[in-house]
Order: structure tokens, then C-alpha cells, then sequence
């Protein structure tokens, strides 16, 4: 059995279903990403496996011991808070040995303990420090060491970063991140920020509504979005929707477009389904007769459109391109090779059916049978 | 330049009545002299009262922070919905005035009420006979000057519960193992100092000068004795609340001192939350 399994995990506050029958298996040294929207439950989640809030219904089993019942205080997890939460009138040092001293650890182990720790989040002087004398990155620094210093079996965080400023919030989850894996840490971590999630995770649970939407690497989350929420939720996307002419072929019609996908054997004609291609998937050229007329016969997709806004990005450069009635297509060229294009050109957009992800849009029962299959393994 | 008016102005009016006082204590018709501090040390009653009304006071102000902080801990932590009701009621002592309480309690407790009696499930009854009786005791006494203190000791106490995030702080201490009393003492208590001092404070001083209820309850405390000089001898009398005055200053200097000491007590301006009762 997993290290960490819930099982039907449901909470209701009044009318409000918060978390609605989540099944979820944490491995041992695994770290998890709860990734959602505002108030999809992700912190109601986290808070019933920290042991602040009891479910109206499920199970928590951690390590084979059923601990739905038990108070926060006897649970051996740690957690981190957005608000750092540190006690105000305690150094840092004092914060760090405070779980250690409820456990009445030896003084040198205490004092020991505090300044590994004090090391490892790269702090070591500023153990005398008073929490309103740091910043607030050294804040959760410490607070950080202070959930570790208990030694928990699971370290729990609720979006840890999101009261800090951009730059020290990417330095401060590769620090996060490497200290897990150092440790070895089963570590769960809610945030709403899919790029945070993508790049500090190894597996990522997509909520929407209090249920699971979608459980799988990053990778798989960015590349395979099998539900439309997850899709549009991860990374930005262009949808088309439209519906199969030719499933063993490949092809659909979307509105005026015929789309080149993936073949797709197990859909049937007339079947509607959501493509959804990546912006970097895409290509850009500028509009001419011969390529417009050599379109029809390719088998790539090609679109005609006219660039509505031009966001240099750094590394690459996004564009918006109105493609018929009003909807717009975003494309991201590689910089150097976005200086040909310009606000209001013509240009073609292009994009192969690999690129293409599809969705079958009127089997949203099918789509929920197949995810919670996935997640029993 | 006006601010330095402003503040000597508002210093005169503070002090001007004091140093009238003052000066009224210790001239006795004819002249100056320490004549009248000279009767009140060697009153036998100055000291009584004195000690008593200490006693009393001092009884309170445990009784209320003792009951009041864990309460409007709870309160904040568990029921943040019944906050509302909590200030309700740290309210009404002051819409009642004391007379009515004091009329009320001594009603209750002397009365001979069949409903009253069943209401308290037998308490009254039992409360206001021999050998239990608290009737016009200091004991009673003591509990109306808690409920008369409620507000000064409420609303301090809360407002430094919701200063500091509470409810946070009560979580990390949850999850690092610490059980519910040792939060409170360890991480809360520490924290709302001031609201804690600033209740004491003023229940201390509420008491300490309570006048209605003492008189009603017919306990000789040092205001009734300060009243009953004051038909007598005014000279004295002024000596005495001069003398009582200087005591009430020593007590608030100490306690400021106190805080200013408390191990990173002088980080952020911890400012005495008297006037947050408002
Ligand atoms: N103590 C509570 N009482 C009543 N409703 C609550 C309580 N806590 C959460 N909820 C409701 O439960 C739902 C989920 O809340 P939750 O805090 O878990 O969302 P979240 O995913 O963490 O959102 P956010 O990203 O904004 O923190 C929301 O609709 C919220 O209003
Ligand atoms: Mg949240």
C-alpha cells in the first residue's frame, strides 16, 4: 500500500462541497503538487490530511495506520504555511527547537539539530534573529526548518511562496525542491501557480471543484491534458472545437477548417471533440497565394490570420493572431525569429497533427470512469 | 510650534486640578504644613481600607484575566460565529449602570424566589443561606466587579488576539506537537502581553475605585472611606486622593517597565491597549 492513501475523502462546509470523494496515493519520498483554482479545495485537502479540519467521510492511511481521527498534534506531519507563521517572540533558533523541545529532545541534540538545520535552508547566521527581523523569504526559510526539525514523515505546504516577490519565489522552490530530495521528504504542496507546479513536482493532481481532474507527471499534465479543465488550466492552449469526419484517418472539421490529427480509431464519425494545440507548437509565415493554395493539400494544418499583438517574452516571443470571427490563435516563435512579423501582417499559421491533443467533448461520464480507474492502481 | 501648545495646554489640564488638590491637602487655613498626612498615616483605617479595597482588586483582576483570556482564545479559535454575542456582552456593563446591578444581584441572592431557584438549578438558594452564604461578602463582591470589568477585559485581550494571527499560530504549534494549553501559554499568551497587562490594568483600577457596588454591598473599601473623610475633613481628603493618585501612577510605571524588560519585548511598539477599549 502507498505511503499516504486517502480514500474517499469528502468535506462539506454548509451547502458547499469542498472536497468531494478524492482518492489519492502519495509514495514514500514522492512530492506531490495539488495545483487548482481559487477555492477548488486544495487547502480544505491538505489542512484534513495535517489533521485541522475532519472529513465528513474517508479514510487517511499513513504508513498503514488509520489516522483520519487524530488530532494535528499526534500526527508526525509538518507543515508550512503561506503566512510563514512564525512565533513572533521567539528567535529563529527558538522557533526551530520549539517541536524538538515538546518532544524533550537532549539540549545538544536540540542545539545540534537547530544549527544543521539552520545550514541546510542557508541561514546559519541568523539563528539569534527575532522573525520580524527577516525578510520574508528568510522567514519561510525558517519555517521551513522549523517543520523539519520534527522529523515528520510528511512535510505538508500550503502555497509556501505565494506572499513572496517573483524572483525570490523561483529561488526559494529549487531550494525547497533540492532540500526534499536531499531528505528524502514526502512532501505535499498546494499551490495555484501551474508554472510553480510543473517545475517543482513530481507528480501533480489537477482539482477543479473538489474533485481530482487529472493525476500524472508534469510532463504527461503539459503534453496529454485529458480533461479540458486540465488542458486549459496548464500552460496556455488554442481549442478548436469540431467534430470527426474521418476517425481512422485523422481528420476533422472544425467550423470552416479541416483539421489533420492524430488518427483516432477508438472515436467514430460525427463524434465532437476539443483539439487543442500549444502555442509553441505553431509556426508562422507570412501569407502568400502559393502557400495558401499548397495548404489544401498538405498535410499539415494551416490557418490564415492577421497579428492582433506582439509580447516579447524573452526567449521567445508570443503572438496573438485573429483568425475569422474573432477568435484569436497564440503562437510563440523562438525571438530571433519573431523580428520578421509584425502587428497587423498577414501571416499563416501552421501546425502538424502531432501537435494536436484531442478531446472527445460529449463523454465527460467515459472521461471520469477512465480517471478514477487510474487512480485505484 | 502649535503642537508644543497643544500638548502644554492639554498637560496643564491634566495637571491643574492635581497640583490644585495638591495645594488644597496641605494648607489648613492658616498656613502650609504635612498636618493632614500626618492623620492619615496613623488612621487605623486608611490602612484597612486600603488593604482591603487592594485585595479586592487584586482578586478581581485574577479572576477576570484568568477567566476572560483562555475564554476569548476559545472564542477566536472555535466560535469565531459567537464573537458577536462575546461583544454584546462585554458591552452591557456598561449599559447597566452599577446601582442596577448591585440592586440586582443582592435581589437575586437575598430573595426567596421559587423560580429563581429553580433556574439555578438550587444555586441561589444554597448561595445565600449559612454556610455558604455569599450575600454582602467579598466574595460577591469580587465577582460583580468582574462583571463590571468585562469590557476593559474583553475587548483589550481580543483586539491583541486578532492582531497577532491567532488562529495560524495555534496551527503551527498543532503540527509541531504542542497540545492546546500549551499553545495557549507558550505561543498565544506571549503574544497578547499587553492586552493581558492592559485588562489587568484596568480591572485593577476599576476595582481599586469602585464606589456603587462597595457601598451597596455595605464593604468598608478605601473609596467609602475616601467618601466618609470627605464629609469630615476636605483637607484630608484632597491628601488622600493625592496619595492615591501617586499609588495608581507607581503601579502603571511599574507595569511598563515590566513589559519594556520582557525578553524581545521591545521590538515592535507595544503600546499599552488601553485606548483600543473605546
Ligand atoms: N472554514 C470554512 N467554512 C466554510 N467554508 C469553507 C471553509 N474553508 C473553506 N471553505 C470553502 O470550501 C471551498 C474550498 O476552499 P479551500 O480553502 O480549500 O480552497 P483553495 O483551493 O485552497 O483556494 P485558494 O487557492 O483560494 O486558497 C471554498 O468554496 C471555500 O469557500
Ligand atoms: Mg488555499
Amino acid at each position: 500500500m502507498a505511503f499516504l492513501k486517502l480514500e474517499g475523502i469528502t468535506k462539506y462546509f454548509g451547502q458547499v462541497t469542498a472536497v468531494d470523494h478524492i482518492n489519492l496515493s502519495v509514495e514514500r519520498g514522492e512530492f506531490l503538487t495539488l495545483l487548482g483554482p481559487s477555492g477548488c479545495g486544495k487547502t480544505t485537502l491538505l489542512r484534513m490530511v495535517a489533521g485541522f479540519e475532519v472529513p465528513n467521510a474517508g479514510t487517511i492511511w499513513l504508513d498503514d495506520d488509520d489516522i483520519t481521527h487524530r488530532p494535528a498534534s499526534k500526527r508526525p506531519m509538518g507543515m508550512v504555511f503561506q503566512s510563514y507563521a512564525l512565533f513572533p517572540h521567539m528567535t529563529a533558533e527558538q522557533n526551530i527547537a520549539f517541536g524538538m523541545s515538546i518532544k524533550r529532545l537532549p539540549k545538544d541534540v536540540m542545539q545540534q539539530r537547530c544549527a544543521e538545520l539552520l545550514k541546510l535552508v542557508g541561514l546559519s547566521d541568523k539563528g539569534r534573529s527575532y522573525p520580524h527581523q527577516l525578510s520574508g523569504g528568510q522567514q519561510q526559510r525558517i519555517a521551513l526548518a522549523r517543520a523539519l526539525a520534527v522529523e515528520p514523515k510528511v512535510l505538508l505546504l500550503d502555497e509556501p511562496l505565494s506572499a513572496l516577490d517573483a524572483k525570490v519565489r523561483v529561488t526559494l522552490r529549487n531550494e525547497i525542491r533540492r532540500i526534499q530530495q536531499q531528505l528524502r521528504m514526502t512532501a505535499i504542496y498546494v499551490t495555484h501557480d501551474q508554472e510553480e507546479a510543473l517545475a517543482i513536482s513530481d507528480r501533480i493532481a489537477v482539482i477543479a471543484k473538489g474533485k481530482i481532474e487529472q493525476l500524472d507527471y508534469p510532463e504527461e499534465i503539459y503534453s496529454n491534458p485529458r480533461t479540458v479543465f486540465a488542458a486549459t488550466f496548464v500552460g496556455t492552449s488554442n481549442h478548436l472545437q469540431g467534430v470527426v469526419t474521418f476517425p481512422a484517418e485523422g481528420i476533422c472539421q472544425a467550423e470552416q477548417y479541416t483539421l489533420h490529427i492524430p488518427p483516432m480509431p477508438h472515436l467514430h464519425t460525427g463524434d465532437r471533440v476539443l483539439v487543442i494545440v500549444r502555442p509553441e507548437g505553431v509556426t508562422i509565415q507570412e501569407a502568400n497565394e502559393t502557400i495558401d493554395s499548397e495548404a489544401n493539400s498538405a498535410t499539415g494544418n494551416h490557418i490564415t490570420g492577421v497579428i492582433e499583438l506582439r509580447t516579447f517574452l524573452g526567449p521567445f516571443t508570443r503572438f496573438h493572431v485573429s483568425i475569422d470571427e474573432g477568435k484569436t490563435f497564440t503562437a510563440d516563435l523562438p525571438s530571433q525569429q519573431a523580428r520578421d512579423y509584425y502587428v497587423a501582417q498577414k501571416v499563416l499559421l501552421s501546425f502538424p497533427p502531432s501537435a494536436c491533443q484531442v478531446l472527445p467533448l460529449d463523454a465527460r461520464e467515459v472521461e471520469a470512469e477512465h480517471l478514477t480507474e487510474g487512480e485505484k492502481v | 510650534m502649535t503642537n508644543r501648545i497643544v500638548l502644554a495646554l492639554v498637560i496643564l489640564y491634566l495637571l491643574l486640578p492635581l497640583g490644585a488638590t495638591l495645594v488644597f491637602g496641605i494648607s489648613n487655613g492658616n498656613g502650609i504644613g504635612f498636618s493632614s498626612y500626618q492623620e492619615i498615616f496613623s488612621d487605623h483605617d486608611f490602612s484597612a481600607t486600603l488593604l482591603l479595597s487592594f485585595e479586592l482588586a487584586l482578586a478581581s483582576t485574577v479572576l477576570a484575566v484568568v477567566l476572560i483570556t483562555p475564554t476569548a482564545y476559545w472564542v477566536q479559535l472555535r466560535l469565531p460565529q459567537a464573537r458577536p454575542m462575546m461583544d454584546f456582552l462585554a458591552l452591557v456593563p456598561f449599559a447597566v449602570p452599577a446601582i442596577v446591578m448591585g440592586f440586582g444581584l443582592i435581589e437575586v441572592y437575598s430573595g426567596n424566589n421559587t423560580l429563581l431557584s429553580i433556574l439555578s438549578l438550587g444555586l441561589v438558594p444554597l448561595l445565600s443561606n449559612p454556610p455558604f452564604n455569599v450575600v454582602n461578602t467579598p466574595q460577591l463582591l469580587v465577582c460583580a466587579y468582574v462583571i463590571v470589568s468585562l469590557p476593559f477585559v474583553y475587548r483589550p485581550i481580543d483586539n491583541s488576539l486578532r492582531a497577532i494571527n491567532t488562529k495560524v499560530l495555534t496551527e503551527a504549534a498543532y503540527s509541531l506537537g504542542s497540545g492546546w494549553w500549551r499553545t495557549f501559554l507558550t505561543v498565544v499568551l506571549p503574544n497578547i502581553w499587553p492586552g493581558v497587562i492592559s485588562a489587568a490594568l484596568l480591572t485593577f483600577s476599576t476595582a481599586m475605585g469602585e464606589f456603587t457596588l462597595a457601598e451597596l454591598f455595605g464593604i468598608y473599601t478605601f473609596p467609602i472611606y475616601l467618601n466618609v473623610t470627605g464629609q469630615n475633613n476636605a483637607h484630608k481628603a484632597a491628601s488622600l486622593t493625592i496619595l492615591s493618585f501617586l499609588l495608581t501612577f507607581l503601579c502603571v510605571l511599574g507595569i511598563i517597565f515590566l513589559l519594556r524588560r520582557r525578553p524581545g519585548g521591545a521590538k515592535q511598539d507595544e503600546r499599552l491597549d488601553i485606548v483600543a477599549i473605546k
